[in-house]
């Protein structure tokens, strides 16, 4: 097994992270510690892979998370050596690494600075861009890394990972439909990502139960999410996550009855009838019960799903048949 | 698997190996026949074609050949999005190993994930600190 897999760090479970990182000094060791592109070497030793790189950037990741800041260092080196200091990725890397080293504030004061400086040289320079609005956001400042954050998507809007950054951004401050409208950005530029659609779903859910919204608008947030997980488990079969909100939102529509919703006036999402809701949430169940059972029973091509997931699916359920027992 | 698919496609080689042999070896008889005959009567032979085993032996093992390159490749991948998407979902990666059982290179999850953990803006620090709680619990546990 290639210690540092090309699935980004940020996905790895602590026990996955950990394990990458205890076998990084064997993947240093085996790999060469210096790659020339000079056209001698890629006659002599074969052509350099492009996903080398990337391994070594998810390396940097997983160990600076699990503290493994000496192969951090090491894997550091290799890409400095190879791109230049002044490469805009590198750039990020190395401020990265300074980051996650900074033991106060005043450090990371420093870092900030050193951003700002490379920016004021290059104000294009978009990985350092993004590192500027995280480290802004890590220390507190939102309210500052949100406006820079729009200030780079206005000079780079089909930045799908910026918009979708935005909208975690608002989210975090309560401002639902600033973050519902950022993360509709993301699925303009990414049509068919099922689990965005989800996501819009939970932001359209997260928005109607906020305190103090109003009725129709409650209802408006309903019909769209319902609409969004619909979606989401078109687009993918066997969606936990999407059966989970659809379940979710059609248990709640029924609960609250029938109420008589205005007719849009053409381009607003209006709440499906009381049948179509039933059937829909007849569904959701059904296959939530499918995922359950074959998952817990460690069913052959059935093992995907995150533990935490099927034990939130199961609780779903399990709220679902309660009354019928009594 | 890959054990079966392997042994037919040498089998099938050595057939067709063996075919080929024939076939010159026959070649080799019928010029030495021809040169024979020529020398002692004149009469002009008719020019023969290989016999029907030889050919017969060539076209079986070529398909022989075939069907162990063909038990050999991977599993196909879903064409249809939704079943695609799916088949990650449910399956992880051990849906879409060779046949020997290793996760595939370009495996990768699903694609659209860095959307929501999105790398560029990964915030360190608080990644560090939550590990190191991940690790302290353990020991806790450990411990106990």
């Amino acid at each position: 097994m290639a210690p540092p897999t090309l699935l980004p760090a940020s996905q790895l479970s602590p026990a996955d992270a950990l394990a990458v990182a205890q076998q990084a000094p064997a993947f240093l060791r085996s790999s060469p510690a210096t790659v020339s592109s000079s056209p001698l070497n890629t006659l002599l030793y074969g052509s350099e892979k492009s996903e080398l790189w990337l391994q070594y950037e998810n390396l940097i990741l997983t160990c600076l998370r699990t503290g493994d800041d000496t192969a951090a260092h090491a894997a550091l080196r290799r890409v400095v050596s190879r791109f230049g200091d002044d490469n805009e990725r590198v750039q990020a890397l190395q401020g990265l690494v300074k980051e996650a080293e900074a033991q106060n504030d005043g450090e990371l004061e420093k870092v900030l600075k050193e951003y700002n400086q490379i920016l004021s040289v290059n104000d294009t320079n978009i990985p350092v861009a993004k590192r500027r609005i995280a480290l802004l956001r890590s220390l507190g400042r939102v309210s500052e890394a949100a406006s820079a954050l729009v200030q780079l998507l206005d000079f780079s809007p089909t930045d799908s990972e910026a918009w979708s950054e935005l909208s975690d951004i608002y989210l975090s401050q309560g401002l639902y439909s600033q973050a519902i409208y950022a993360i509709e950005e993301v699925l303009v530029l990414a049509p068919n990502a099922w689990n965005i659609h989800a996501r819009l779903g939970e932001l359209q859910f997260m928005a109607a139960t906020a305190p103090g919204v109003a009725n129709g608008s409650y209802q408006q947030y309903l019909a769209e999410a319902i609409k969004r997980f619909s979606r989401s488990v078109e687009l993918c079969d066997d969606y936990l996550r999407g059966y989970y909100g659809l379940k979710l939102i059609s248990k709640r529509l029924l609960a609250d009855g029938s109420k008589p919703t205005k007719q849009g006036d053409g381009n607003e999402f209006v709440v499906p009838d009381t049948n179509t809701l039933e059937r829909l949430n007849e569904l959701a169940t059904a296959k939530l019960a499918e995922i359950v059972r074959r998952s817990s029973t460690k069913e052959r091509g059935w093992g995907g799903y995150s533990d935490t997931e099927i034990a939130a699916a199961r609780e779903l359920l399990a709220e679902d048949e309660s009354p019928i027992k009594r | 698997m890959t054990l079966l698919s392997k042994t037919i496609t040498t089998f099938g080689s050595l057939f067709l190996a063996h075919a080929c042999y024939s076939a010159r070896e026959h070649a080799a008889l019928q010029s030495l026949r021809a040169a024979t005959s020529a020398s002692l009567t004149s009469s002009p032979t008719a020019a023969s074609s290989l016999p029907i085993d030889i050919v017969i032996e060539t076209i079986v093992s070529t398909f022989i050949i075939l069907l162990g390159l063909v038990l050999g490749t991977r599993p196909l991948r879903p064409l249809e999005w939704r079943v695609w998407a799916g088949k990650i979902e449910r399956e992880g990666e051990q849906g879409f190993t060779d046949n020997s059982g290793v996760v595939d290179k370009d495996y990768m999850g699903n694609p659209f994930a860095v959307l929501e953990s999105r790398p560029n803006f990964v915030d360190i620090r608080k990644q560090r600190r939550q590990f190191a709680k991940w690790v302290q619990e353990g020991s806790g546990k450990q411990g106990q």
